[in-house]
């Protein structure tokens, strides 16, 4: 990250104060302000960035991000650094970063963290309004996450859907041309997969990404939900009962029996050993067959979710980044992000993660690299039918705790396991009140 | 004591069968680490594949796991942190073991206790606001943040360990140096100290163990790559998402262990003898 | 004598011997001339107490002290992160205890400690009784017998995870093809299932660490001991109970006491291996305080989850140091 030389600093200063970028006002929208902001901006001497984000299942997307945080660097003259870490080992580190006031300047969010985090995150609304202003509004999930009391608490980054990925010659041979439109089809479908001896598979175990996939997808689709638009639990309804009994029936009929067990790498790897016929999944299955399994990847394509009574729906909740409250390079780290989420950066990031992201605009569903793969196709569709963990409630606080605890994937699981339906959704209407009270 | 009576058969049945058998369940996860450590990653997958050996043996996962990750520089950076937070428990558990065992003064029976009791503070309620401490005086993201803090969880088994160590020295020998005119100090320097030195080494191997096993503390204090641990960078490195990348993963796991294995087997033999003076009487 | 609350039972116990073979006098006697006013200061047996306590106690109270407060603190209030919290008496405490989940982490805790630790101290007399004897390659098999403990609890439980998994597991493999079952064990698909599991890691993990220090405490035992108990008539079980073990005990009860703290506090292995599932039934205290915490982000309800332990902890030493206190 080169240093500017003095006096070129401090001119470049005097431009930018004057076009009223650099004080970190509300940014002047259009193109100007893009110019200027690409043409790097520029800091004081020893200004650093830090920014925290998960390791990427694509790793190319890290080296990507990487690069372009390199370049960034170099334009405007501040020492940038990148660190990755799980996703799972984000939370300890965002509490501890918040309650120290020191740390990253910006943070990943996943899902509605900035509604968990709301407190210790700077408010990014001149940014959030400008991009929406020039992309197109945000989608519904994306801005449903990052809003917090009206004010946009993260800016939206993308979405990392989940989609069927499903063995195209297997379903032929149990007599389906294309991937099953609603429940009862795809029901149909499973049991002659599952005679075949090739079950489809779903995890019920205690992870963040699968589990949530079905357990939403599924009590949406039937017409249930955790709590009604008010915020009151509403989960004991004849949809939630009827979700969960297809599920059990399912469970017989058409799962592999391990999913119980698995958590969110389970499915991969039962897909790529062949041992299951379909799986929801973002598409780091695809990814990985291209690389390692030809054979699998020639014979493999990605379906929607079906359609219940209620409608057809995916449980998205989308990633953003959040500047936070205690940094001392809030001005910098706005530039970056507004920067990075402009065209040539976001292109070549968004084709780095080949397919797997979806931009958080309708902008980005124009991008070359979706013509380039048809097979990739329901990822970009999946964000139409996106709803956050908790809707039509508000996304909040005790929606986090409800996906904490596990309490719609645990209701799945102990109804597989035995416990009758009906008890088991008073069991899940119980924790819920608990957890929403 | 040799195994030295009964018949061959006998020998079998009460000796080699339970010890063979117990060598194979505590080693057989180790030959299966070996084992997918070298297996090609086709085979990884595949549910056919007999895993008990492999007919293609690679050392790709070792290559990947020095060239795709920073692993010798986490090997270095545990190293150098389990020895230095080893160093700092031995020192205050051998000061303060001698002077719980050795010293009279009235507060000797509640600080015993005392240390004892901060046994029992569980590091999952603890690191928030130790982060806050490592934060204020501007630890974060340096070895010093860890090697600080894991003593809290060193030092008082040490202190047991040889606190009990120095109870089994007679006093007498201590007392004669004095009467031959040495200084309380150079009693307890002098005397006392080097004949704890097995005990000094067993309570080494353990607080070495723990520091070079840590997790959570390593993960929320340390960032940047080149900070990170063995156990913190083969994890965050190479369980990507929902990616594991088993082959590394168990490279990783076997070369973060072996080698400390085949120092402690020289340790071992002074460790079984040291913890002799720890139990007698 | 200074301490009794934790003098090691050790001390007072069976054989008083002295260390065996002569241990030589202290070296040559030094010219020690005019006493400085610190070393005159250092000869007073409180004020070299303070000295040499004086590291110790200042790293446990900065570490341990200020956290373990603020800790407390935390427990009793309604603390989340980002927002200062208010002090809320017992009602995080209350929560708890109407929570299933809790509940269930609760007894848990308490059957994974127990069982583990019962099996570990068993196993681990097995094994110091074994490696107790000369044999060829006696040093490197006790030394690859440790490696359960050194090797970091994140990467093997990661190994055994997949020895576990419904899909790909190596037991399975074996037991199928060996058609001792026919259709493929569910290992952590099932709530007491997936607790024996965890148990079985556990002990694999723990045990190398008991059969170290307990085959230490064998060398102790004086071989005459036995030989005249032989020649009196007892067989190798009486041998072991009425020689051995009474002698052992000491050393057994303290390594107990730690490991059984270790275990009640266990975090690592079961956020690996299970996360607390399948459906919330496996976990435990610590895994469960993390969840909240960390994911629900309330700081004050996980702490007081966490601090839930330590009334539990602190009886189980009590109950220790009585029953030892009692035997000496």
């Amino acid at each position: 990250m080169a240093k500017r030389e003095g006096s070129t600093t401090i001119d470049r200063r005097v431009f930018l104060k004057a076009a009223g970028v650099a004080a970190g006002t509300a940014g002047v929208v259009g193109v100007p302000a893009i110019v200027a902001a690409q043409k790097a901006p520029s800091f004081p001497k020893g200004t650093r960035l830090n920014i925290l984000e998960w390791v990427s299942f694509v790793p190319a997307s890290d080296v990507e991000f990487k690069r372009l945080a390199g370049e960034f660097g170099k334009l405007a003259g501040v020492d940038v650094t990148v660190d990755l870490i799980n996703m799972n080992d984000l939370n300890p580190r965002i509490a501890s970063a918040i309650e120290t006031k020191a740390g990253p300047d910006i943070i990943m969010m996943i899902s509605n963290w900035p509604h968990l985090y709301a407190d210790g995150l700077a408010d990014v609304d001149d940014l959030a309004e400008e991009i929406a202003k020039r992309d197109g509004a945000f989608y519904d999930h994306n801005r449903a996450v990052s809003v917090v009391d009206k004010r946009w608490k993260a800016l939206p980054l993308c979405s990392v859907p989940s989609t069927w990925a499903y063995r195209e010659d297997w379903f032929k041979e149990a007599g389906a041309s294309k991937f099953p439109d609603t429940w009862d089809e795809w029901r149909k479908v499973g049991i002659a997969l599952k005679k075949k001896g090739r079950p489809m598979g779903q995890a019920f175990g205690h992870s963040l990404g699968d589990p949530n996939n079905w357990a939403y997808s599924v009590t949406w689709g039937f017409g249930g939900a955790e709590i009604d638009e008010s915020g009151k639990v509403a989960i004991n309804s004849k949809g939630t009962l009827e979700a969960v009994k297809f599920t059990v029936a399912a469970w017989k009929d058409c799962l592999d029996e391990g999913g119980l067990a698995w958590d969110d790498s389970s499915n991969n790897r039962a897909y790529l050993a062949g041992t299951i016929s379909a799986t929801i999944n973002g598409a780091s299955i695809y990814f990985v067959a291209k690389r390692q399994f030809p054979d699998i990847v020639k014979v493999t394509n990605h379906g929607h979710m079906p359609k219940g009574p209620g409608g057809r729906f995916y449980a998205i909740g989308g990633q953003g980044r959040a500047v936070m409250k205690y940094s001392k390079n809030q001005q910098v780290a706005k530039e970056f992000l507004r920067w990075f989420m402009d065209r040539p950066q976001y292109d070549k990031w968004m084709a780095a993660n080949d397919g797997y992201v979806v931009g958080p605009t309708p902008h980005w569903e124009k991008h070359a690299l979706w013509e380039k793969d048809p097979k990739l196709a329901p990822f970009k569709e999946s964000v139409k039918f996106g709803r956050v963990p908790g809707y039509p409630g508000p996304p909040n606080r005790k929606s986090s705790e409800a996906l904490v605890k596990y309490i719609l994937v645990d209701m799945y699981a102990q109804a597989i396991k035995g416990m009758k339906p009906e008890d088991a959704v008073k069991w899940a209407e119980g924790e819920l009140k608990k957890a929403y009270a | 004591m040799a195994v030295r009576y009964g018949s061959p058969l006998r020998r079998a049945v009460t000796f080699h069968i339970p010890l063979g058998l117990l060598v194979c369940a505590t080693l057989f996860p180790f030959y299966w680490m070996v084992i997918t450590s070298i297996r090609p990653d086709r085979e990884l997958y595949s549910v056919q594949s007999n895993p008990f050996f492999t007919l293609y043996p690679t050392v790709k996962h070792f290559q990947d796991l020095f060239e795709l990750t920073m692993f010798a520089r986490w090997a270095w950076n545990t190293l150098f942190i389990a020895t230095v937070s080893t160093a700092i428990s031995l020192f205050c558990g051998l000061l303060a073991g001698y002077a719980l065992a050795r010293l009279q003064f009235r507060w000797a029976a509640p600080l015993g206790t005392l240390i004892f009791v901060t046994y029992l503070v569980p590091p999952t309620l603890l690191f928030i606001p130790l982060g806050d401490v490592v934060q204020a005086f501007g630890l974060a993201d340096t070895p010093w943040a860890v090697i600080l803090t894991y003593p809290t969880f060193l030092i008082p088994f040490c202190t047991w360990l040889l606190l009990g160590y120095f109870k089994t020295i007679p006093k007498e020998i201590e007392e004669c140096a004095r009467i031959d005119g040495a200084s309380r100090v150079q009693a307890m320097v002098r005397i006392s100290f080097p004949l704890a030195v097995p005990g000094i080494l067993s309570a080494g191997i353990f607080a070495f163990t723990l520091s070079w096993n840590e997790f959570l503390y390593a993960l929320v204090f340390l960032s940047s790559p080149q900070q990170k641990t063995i156990p913190i960078g083969v994890f965050t490195e190479l369980v990507r998402g929902d990616v594991f990348y088993w082959g590394p993963l168990m490279a990783g796991a076997l070369l973060g262990s072996i080698p400390v294995a085949i120092v402690y087997s020289f340790f071992v033999e002074h460790y079984v003898t040291a913890l002799t003076g720890a139990v007698k009487g | 004598m200074a301490d009794h609350r934790i003098e090691p039972m050790l001390a007072e116990s069976a054989s008083p011997a002295a260390p065996a073979g002569a241990v030589p006098i202290a070296g040559p006697t030094h010219e020690v001339s005019r006493p400085t006013r610190l070393g005159l200061l250092l000869e007073r047996e409180h004020v070299l107490a303070g000295v040499l306590l004086t590291p110790t106690l200042v790293i446990l109270a900065l570490f341990i002290a200020y956290p373990f407060v603020l800790g407390i603190w935390l427990a009793v209030s309604d603390k989340v992160v980002g927002r200062p919290g208010n002090f809320i008496g017992l009602d995080n405490f209350r929560v708890n205890l109407a929570d299933t989940i809790f509940l269930r982490a609760f007894q848990n805790t308490f059957v994974y400690t127990f069982i583990a630790t019962i099996l570990k101290l068993a196993l681990g007399m097995l094994a110091a009784l074994l490696l107790n004897h000369h044999f060829r390659f006696k040093r490197v098999v006790r030394a690859s017998m440790l490696l359960p403990w050194i090797v970091p609890t994140v990467l093997s439980t990661l190994a055994w995870q997949w020895m576990f998994d419904a899909t790909f597991s190596v037991f399975n493999w074996v037991l199928l093809n060996a058609g001792v079952i026919s259709t493929r064990i569910l290992w952590l698909g099932d709530g007491t299932m997936a607790m024996g599991c965890l148990i079985l890691v556990n002990v694999w993990r723990g045990m190398p660490f008991f059969a170290i220090t307990l085959l230490a405490g064998l060398q102790t035992v004086n071989p005459d001991l036995h030989e005249a108990a032989e020649i009196d008539g007892a067989n190798a079980w009486q041998r072991f109970w009425r020689v051995t073990f009474p002698l052992l005990k000491p050393i057994m009860l303290v390594v107990v006491l730690f490991s059984m703290i270790a275990t009640f506090a266990d975090f690592q292995l079961i956020y690996v291996l299970t996360r607390g599932g399948p459906y919330s039934s496996t976990h435990v205290f610590g895994t469960y305080a993390y969840e909240i915490a960390m994911r629900a982000a309330k700081l004050g309800q996980g702490a007081s989850i966490s601090l839930s332990l330590f009334p539990f902890l602190l009886l189980v030493i009590m109950f220790q140091l009585w029953y030892i206190r009692r035997h000496d």
